[in-house]
Formats: structure tokens, C-alpha cells, sequence
């Protein structure tokens, strides 16, 4: 039995020790490689003063080290910080100084890049290319000094299942990213179930197509290390091109797919991605937005013998509900179901009345109970109380729920559809956006009095962004100026693509800025 | 092709990319010789708007087989993409 996420490689390491754990960039690890240096990285990092629940930060682009490393600050007893390498600098270092992080593994570049105050917050940096001024006592490790640390064997710490794993940043209203907490138990929860429901087994060959700070990638990783199997990190230059995206499919035999549906949608538009070419393709799982039905219908019919699967669910939950794509029904379908819930999770929707929606038809909030629901936010007490709440129908014992925001209907056949957002949430390219957060970046610039963020639909990639503007009188205001100044606060794919001025923003009867107005303005937009 | 041609064809390009898709995310710089992947200003739609841009504006008609970081990945490699179809027709 596995009770933390590092037991899944020690074991296969003991079964398979030369099979290739991961692949990335044209370089592999074995599992006992993977195994040795995250051992050897654990010490290391113990001796650096890691010690159980610290946050340790990964801050470079995706590689086979992010897997030692992922590995290494977990048995070191640690909770790894995924951090989007391509991040602002402001907003890497709200998350290093909202966390709490003291030892980061980066680039020296990405070091250096750092102001004063970030650099003096971190006690430690670990960087894998070899740091100019390494050495001097400046807290400055190098990746090289792992040959130094024992290999046989991880430092002994005490963990159990409900110790945090990892905490992973989303997109947060209030201006600023939130960390949403995951103990080993929220992931093994999910790992288990796909394991069992996906069969996973040491002959199938995983790609890794999301992010490691999107909690997709907790599939690609720990589900192929688990079942001894070979995962393929996909890194930006091959996600980009779709021809390149399908050859990579096809040299590496990949025999199980996870991403987003836009990456699967642009495949289907611009690659030759043909059943022929791919012959161990058996499952594609998708996640984080609604797959256009158009799109999915061609996809099931370019390729009739793989088993698709659309999984649900918000980070704070990594996966809770899934629906596998009957064939036959698809034709006739207009719109895809999230379906039912996971084993070992329980999911109900919550209407205005406060009462469990029991009846096919109707509406209601879904929330959800169970062992992979998070603890909520790191250090925001607030947020955690509004989201994850005690479980007022189970009267027995005291547990919490997670209330998802999302808004579901229960139909005839049991399965779940989502209908939309309770707040300002919105996807694009299955990544969580808070309208909120754009809207703050916006209006932080000195020159803006009012702004307001809408989604645009696209076929796909779920929303595009506009932005509506209104500058304080006199003051003129460039675009392009509006997105460097946001580019400085909130990620790349959060800043307005378009962006509009007016005079000012239209108002609701309570003098709130009319939301529905706007939207509407921009349906459709020409971009 | 005069060189006057080979000028206008990658400050097409430069400008394009600068005012199109760098400025979107926030980026004003960057080099002939830049990987625009690597510095974020080409995402994965922005490679099928410089398509567009490069089929509707410089008359040349780029295959899906074609959209490769080897043939989009810079400034440069884009001229070079756009005149060898060119001298090709």
C-alpha cells in the first residue's frame, strides 16, 4: 500500500530499475536513476535545512529534473511549489513570499532576474546550470554537488497520507494567485482511481502535455511511475506546432494522452493525425474546459478505436467526476456530460434553497466530498472557510465539502452537465482565469479609472480576453501600454488580447459595472 | 528579389509580430535572431495569426506540414521561410 506519493517510485524502482521512468528533451531516466538522485537531492536538501511541510519551489521549464525534484523535496519530507517558469517576476514572487519559500530549485538566470527583497527571502538556491557566483557562502547550490549525497536510500522522515504533497497556484479574484493545498491522500485518491479505471499498466507509454504546475500532470507523472511505466514530458517547442505534437505521438508510441481539449482540437485542425499513424493509442483523457462537440465527434470518428474519457474536476479536487464517450450515443449528442462521480468520491448539487438537488432536471452548485478534496487555500484562512465548508447533510461526524463554483444540472440518466460559473471564473485553453485578477492588473496602472474584463468565446480555445477601459480624463493611454503594464503582474495567458476605451463603463441599476452589457458588446468580436 | 523587397518583407514581419502578438503579452523588444517561443511571444494561437498573417498579407501559402519551430522559431527563419517560397514560384 502506498500512503505517500515517493513510495509509488521506490517500488517500481525495486521492480523495473532499468526501465525508462522519463523522457524529456532527447534524454531518459531509468527508474533506479530517478530513484538514486531524488534520494541523493532529498539529503542534500535535508542538509540544507528542508524539513517536513517546508515549501520547496521549482522555477525552470519542464525537463527530467522536475521529476527528481518533484520527488526529491517529497522524500526530504517537503511539499513541492510548481511555479510557471514563464511567470512575471512580481507574481514569482508573491507566490515564494505567500508560501513561505525559503529554498528554490531554478536557472541562474531566473535567479539573478530577482530584485533584493525576493533574493534576501530565499535562504537557498539550487540551480541546475552552474551559477556564476556558486560557493561563497551566498546560499547558492549547484545541481553538481548532488554526486556528494548517499544514493542507496531516502533521509528518514515521518509522513503520513494527510502531510501536504504539493501546493499548486491558481488564478485568484482578488488580484493576487491562491495556493490550493494537496495532501499525498488528495493524490493518491486520484491516482487510484486511474489506475484502476484506466488500467495503467508497466507497457504503456504516458505523454505529460500539461504544465507541471497544472494538476493535469499529476496524471502523466505519478500514474506512469506507479504502474512502472514511461512518461513523455511534451515541452513548449514540440506543443506549439501540431505537426510536431503528432510526430511526437508517433515515434514515442504514446499509448495514453491527457491535455486540455484546444491542444486535441488543434491536432485535429492542423496535424495528419490518423488512427494508422498511432496503432497504441488506446485511451485519451481530456480535462479543464468544455470540448467543442463538433470537434469531439470528428475526433471519436478519425479515431474509432481509442476510448475517450472527459474527466472533471477543479485543483482543489484534482478529478471528481468523468464520463467515457459512448459512440453511439455521441451522434445524436448536443452537449457533453461531465458525468458521475469518481469512486471514492461523492459529488451533489446544492440548489438556491440549500437543499441536495434529488431529482433529474434540476440545478444546483456542485460540491464535492471525499478524500481528494483539498484543505483549502495556504494562508487564507477567508477564502478556505468560503470554499470548503463543513457538510451540513452528513450529521453525524464533522467534514468538509468543497463548494466548486460550478453551476450543474442532474439529468434522466444520472450524469451531470455543467451549466456555467456562480462568479467570474472563466477557461481559456483550460487554464482557470479570474476575471477579477485581470481587472485588479488593469487597474493598478495609474492612468485607468475603470476597467472590466469579459470572455469572448472561441471555438478553440474556450474564451479569448477583452478588456473594456475607461482612463482618467486627460490622460491618454495606449493598448499595448495597458498589456506591458499587465504583463508585469499576471501571467501571459491572463493579459486582454483586445482591448477597448470608452469614455466610461456601463452600470447596472445599483451602479455596478454592467457585466451582461459588456459581454454582449463583444459577442462576436473581430480580434 | 532586390534587397529593397527583402527589407519590406521582414519589417512586414517584425512589425507584425511586434504589434500583433508581442504586444499582447506585454513584450516590446525582441531580436532577428530571437526565439520567439522561448521568450513567449508566439502561444499557440499566435502561430496560426502569423500563418494567416503571412498567407493574406505576403501572398504565400504555408502547409500544416510547414508550421514547424524550424521555419517560424525567429524573425529571421520567417524571412527565410517566405523567401524560398518566393524564388520557388
Amino acid at each position: 500500500m502506498a500512503y505517500v506519493l515517493q513510495q509509488l517510485l521506490t517500488k517500481s524502482a525495486s521492480r523495473l530499475p532499468e526501465k525508462t521512468a522519463v523522457w524529456a528533451r532527447g534524454r531518459s531516466i531509468s527508474y533506479r536513476e530517478l530513484d538514486e538522485l531524488s534520494n541523493r537531492l532529498a539529503h542534500l536538501l535535508q542538509q540544507h535545512g528542508v524539513k517536513k511541510g517546508d515549501r520547496v519551489g521549482l522555477l525552470f521549464p519542464k525537463c527530467l529534473e522536475s521529476v527528481v525534484c518533484m520527488f526529491a523535496i517529497m522524500k526530504a519530507g517537503g511539499v513541492y511549489v510548481p511555479i510557471d517558469p514563464q511567470a512575471p517576476g512580481d507574481r514569482v514572487s508573491y507566490i515564494l513570499n505567500n508560501c513561505g519559500i525559503e529554498v528554490l530549485i531554478t536557472l541562474d538566470e531566473k535567479r539573478r532576474a530577482f530584485d533584493d527583497a525576493t533574493r534576501q527571502g530565499l535562504r537557498h538556491c539550487i540551480v541546475l546550470d552552474e551559477a556564476r557566483e556558486s560557493g561563497n557562502g551566498n546560499g547558492i547550490i549547484p545541481w553538481s554537488l548532488l554526486s556528494q549525497y548517499p544514493a542507496s536510500h531516502a533521509p528518514a522522515v515521518t509522513l503520513t497520507e494527510t502531510d501536504l504533497a504539493y501546493i499548486l497556484y491558481t488564478s485568484g479574484s482578488t488580484g493576487r494567485p491562491k495556493g490550493v493545498m494537496l495532501s499525498h491522500q488528495n493524490a493518491l485518491t486520484f491516482v487510484e482511481w486511474c489506475a484502476d479505471k484506466f488500467q495503467i499498466t508497466d507497457r504503456d507509454r504516458l505523454s505529460n502535455h500539461a504544465p507541471l504546475h497544472f494538476d493535469l500532470s499529476v496524471f502523466d507523472v505519478y500514474n506512469a511511475i506507479e504502474a512502472g511505466a514511461t512518461v513523455y514530458l511534451v515541452t513548449e517547442e514540440i506543443a506549439l506546432f501540431p505537426t510536431t505534437l503528432a510526430k511526437f505521438m508517433e515515434t514515442h508510441e504514446i499509448s495514453v494522452w491527457y491535455s486540455v481539449p484546444s491542444a486535441l482540437v488543434l491536432l485535429l485542425l492542423h496535424a495528419d493525425l490518423k488512427a494508422e499513424r498511432l496503432p497504441r493509442l488506446r485511451t485519451i483523457l481530456f480535462a479543464g474546459e468544455v470540448f467543442p462537440m463538433k470537434y469531439l465527434k470528428q475526433l471519436a470518428e478519425l479515431l474509432p478505436a481509442v476510448e475517450l474519457d472527459n474527466l472533471y474536476g477543479p485543483t482543489e479536487t484534482n478529478v471528481c467526476t468523468y464520463y467515457r464517450v459512448d459512440r453511439e450515443r455521441l451522434a445524436g449528442m448536443e452537449k457533453l456530460p461531465i458525468g458521475i462521480a469518481c469512486e471514492n468520491t461523492e459529488v451533489f448539487a446544492v440548489n438556491d434553497q440549500d437543499e441536495i438537488v434529488a431529482k433529474p432536471g434540476g440545478s444546483g452548485e456542485l460540491c464535492v466530498r471525499g478524500p481528494s478534496v483539498t484543505y483549502g487555500y495556504w494562508g487564507d484562512t477567508e477564502k478556505t472557510r468560503k470554499m470548503v465548508v463543513p457538510n451540513r447533510f452528513q450529521p453525524n461526524f464533522e467534514e468538509k465539502i468543497y463548494r466548486t463554483g460550478d453551476l450543474v444540472t442532474l439529468a434522466e440518466d444520472g450524469n451531470y452537465y455543467f451549466v456555467g460559473r456562480r462568479d467570474s471564473m472563466i477557461k481559456s485553453r483550460g487554464y482557470r482565469i479570474e476575471l477579477g485578477e485581470i481587472e485588479s492588473a488593469l487597474l493598478s496602472h495609474p492612468a485607468v479609472r475603470e476597467a472590466a474584463a469579459v470572455a469572448v468565446p472561441d471555438d478553440v480555445v474556450g474564451n479569448r480576453i477583452k478588456a473594456i477601459v475607461a482612463s482618467h480624463s486627460l490622460q491618454s493611454i495606449k493598448a499595448a501600454d495597458l498589456q506591458q503594464h499587465c504583463a508585469t503582474r499576471i501571467p501571459r495567458y491572463m493579459i486582454p488580447e483586445l482591448i477597448e476605451f470608452r469614455e466610461s463603463l456601463p452600470k447596472t441599476s445599483t451602479g455596478k459595472v454592467d457585466r451582461v452589457q459588456l459581454s454582449r458588446d463583444s459577442w462576436p468580436v473581430a480580434v | 528579389m532586390t534587397t529593397a523587397n527583402q527589407a519590406t518583407i521582414k519589417d512586414q514581419v517584425r512589425q507584425f509580430i511586434r504589434e500583433e502578438l508581442a504586444s499582447a503579452k506585454g513584450i516590446s523588444t525582441f531580436r532577428d535572431d530571437e526565439s520567439l517561443m522561448a521568450n513567449g511571444v508566439i502561444d499557440s494561437l499566435g502561430v496560426f495569426r502569423l500563418v494567416t498573417f503571412m498567407e493574406e498579407n505576403l501572398g504565400v501559402r504555408v502547409g500544416d506540414e510547414e508550421i514547424r519551430a524550424e521555419n517560424l522559431e525567429s524573425v529571421d527563419k520567417i524571412e527565410q521561410l517566405i523567401l524560398s517560397k518566393i524564388k520557388k514560384n
